[in-house]
């Protein structure tokens, strides 16, 4: 239908249209207390708690089937949990009046009905929460797709779905925002867009929780962590806290090439570990930089680099994932887990160094 | 508590803005004003040529109501689909996040459902009457006959129930097949064959459409009896209804 790029080139508008709520006050904190769910056998959820607090986006990571969703529709009022409670500013969604005036919610399973234009699949959501008419249309120009507000949603791209579903998030203004892969289907400029809303929205206070499956993007929007696997909470955590405690951290250091493999051989007898990556570049565990610096002087190798690293936050996932998968099945797949995972990755792609995922891994933690 | 009413204007908007329930709704005029007329038409011409086919039952007033028997299976259709269109897609989901109350949602469906069917039926039984009695000519009746307007009001209740009945058993089954494969073919034909047997007859009027058609025959004697039992059934089926969407789930 040539649709895909309609909501491109209409231009989102960047960042909040209106200035921030008068009064800067926190929004509510979403208060996840020993929640869980199970699905005939399968547990999709096992006591959960935690808590996600205003001022800063909260990233929501997991492996596929970790228990996202069904956490995210729990707190929502949508799946009934089995055992626990989940409260938004102190409330079960199911008892908040007007709940889309306080929380703006995207969930991967919930599409609107086809054959609604998407202005009046807004317009029944602002008339069933008592939002004037007027949000509706500034809505619609803060995703991009004014230009398409009397079209049916069923000749829709992807992306313009997922706009249409974050402008039904933002409709009532909400000071909490719960969105379920929010990026998914948005193009380059989308997820830019969206990266700028969401922090600006924390920024002014708001409550704000994401999943993703993309690390790169959650690392660059985050600036807190919920990391859970097969149902259970793996870490709470600021980010780079999460990148510390989890992460590979280790020196960075390129020398020129005919004199590096006897440069690493000196690292290794000073108790560092040494991974070679090409063009001279070794990558240093167990020493300090300065370690590293001064037997470079004394061996007489000139440094061209030297610099400190942690691991990327997909790397780093991996990586808790794994440990929490040894403890879990107590060591029955050995360090596999870790290593294997790592090597799978899809390229580095991380915030800061270890662009490559995986040459490095294995000697790290010996 | 304005969140109510609230509830029922945004899905005002929603029934507008599908194409299935309008075009359902629109059908069940088109198809009811249509047979009212073609029914008067056929009966003037057998009055005129005092030909046999016609049933021996034959009376203007009742001949006025016929439209609305077969246009009703549209009214029905209009019923599931209101309910069904929120399962169809993943629309439920966005429903419960506006309205997080069960019973809230619910009621707000039912009463715009029922909303919008007295206000197809009221005018398609009125103009459908009033149709049938211009095309039989010399032969029509007036409206205020005696034992009509009562029955034309008994029609009004009758579709709107009928077609509740319809969404409740929809709700309860989450789908469009299952209650429109029960009861198009039991409005259309079913209900009527028990009452031709001897040994189901009696039972046939326990059925909502049987019983509820006393309540649209001009002068029946059992109106109160049709009432009841349609109204049972009805209940029955959005009790039913209510129950699974309060345990929806997902």
């Amino acid at each position: 239908m040539g649709s895909a790029g309609g909501g491109g080139t209409a231009g989102p508008d960047p960042g909040p249209m209106r200035p921030a709520p008068a009064a800067a006050r926190l929004g509510p904190v979403i208060d996840v207390q020993n929640l869980s769910k199970r699905y005939g056998q399968a547990t999709a959820v096992d006591g959960l708690t935690f808590t996600v607090r205003p001022g800063t986006v909260t990233g929501f990571l997991g492996p596929n089937g970790a228990g996202k969703s069904t956490t995210m529709r729990m707190m929502l009022g949508l799946t009934r949990p089995d055992t626990g409670t989940a409260r938004i500013g102190g409330r079960a969604y199911r008892e908040l009046a007007r709940p889309l005036r306080q929380v703006g919610a995207l969930l991967e399973t919930s599409a609107p009905h086809r054959g609604l234009t998407a202005r009046d699949h807004l317009l029944w959501l602002a008339r069933s929460n008592g939002i004037g008419r007027s949000r509706v249309r500034e809505v619609l120009e803060t995703v991009g797709l004014a230009a398409a507000a009397r079209r049916r949603i069923g000749g829709f791209s992807l992306g313009m779905g997922q706009r249409l579903g974050l402008a039904a998030a933002l409709l009532g203004d909400p000071a909490v925002l719960v969105l379920d892969e929010p990026v998914n289907g948005l193009d380059t400029e989308g997820i830019r867009w969206l990266r700028d809303l969401l922090r600006a929205r924390a920024a002014e206070g708001r409550t704000v929780l994401i999943s993703s499956h993309l690390m790169a993007e959650m690392s660059m929007v985050a600036g807190h962590l919920i990391v859970i696997n097969r149902g259970r909470l793996l870490a709470d955590t600021g980010m780079a806290e999460f990148l510390r405690l989890h992460g590979r951290s280790f020196v960075r250091v390129r020398t020129p090439e005919p004199g590096a493999a006897r440069f690493g051989g000196e690292l290794e007898r000073h108790g560092g570990s040494v991974t070679r990556a090409p063009g001279g570049v070794l990558e240093v565990a167990g020493l300090a930089a300065g370690d590293i610096s001064r037997i470079a002087a004394a061996g007489g190798f000139p440094l061209e680099e030297l610099s400190n690293r942690t691991g990327s936050l997909e790397e780093t996932f991996l990586q808790a994932i794994g440990e929490g998968d040894t403890g879990a099945d107590g060591g029955g797949d050995g360090g596999g887990g870790g290593a294997a995972g790592r090597g799978q990755g899809p390229g580095g792609g991380g915030s800061s160094g270890g662009g490559t995922a995986g040459t490095g891994g294995r000697n790290t933690h010996v | 508590m304005s969140e109510t009413p609230a509830a029922v204007r945004a899905e005002i908007i929603k029934l507008r803005g599908i194409r299935g329930t309008r075009f359902s709704l629109l059908l069940f005029a088109l198809v009811s004003l249509a047979i009212a007329v073609l029914g008067g038409w056929s009966a003037r011409g057998a009055l005129d040529s005092d030909s046999p086919a016609l049933r021996s039952d034959f009376t203007p007033y009742q001949a006025g109501l016929d439209g609305v028997l077969y246009g009703q299976l549209a009214l029905i259709v209009f019923g599931v689909l209101v309910v069904t269109s929120e399962y169809a897609s993943g629309m439920m989901s966005l429903s419960l996040l506006a309205v997080p109350r069960r019973g809230r949602l619910y009621a707000a469906k039912m009463t715009v459902a029922a909303l919008a069917a007295v206000a197809a039926a009221v005018p398609v039984v009125v103009l459908g009457y009033l149709a049938t009695q211009a095309a039989l000519g010399p032969h029509g009746a007036s409206i205020g006959a005696d034992g009509v307007p009562r029955a034309l009001a008994g029609a009004v209740v009758y579709l709107v129930l009928m077609c509740l009945f319809a969404a409740g058993l929809a709700a309860a089954a989450r789908s469009a097949v299952v209650p429109l494969a029960v009861l198009l073919p039991m409005v259309l034909a079913g209900t009527h064959i028990l009452s031709l047997i001897g040994a189901t007859e009696e039972l046939s009027r326990y059925f909502p459409d049987q019983a509820g058609r006393e309540l649209l025959t001009v002068g029946s004697p059992h109106t109160g009896f049709g009432l009841a039992v349609l109204l049972a059934w009805t209940a029955a089926a959005l009790g039913w209804g209510w129950i699974r969407h309060h345990r929806w789930d997902n």
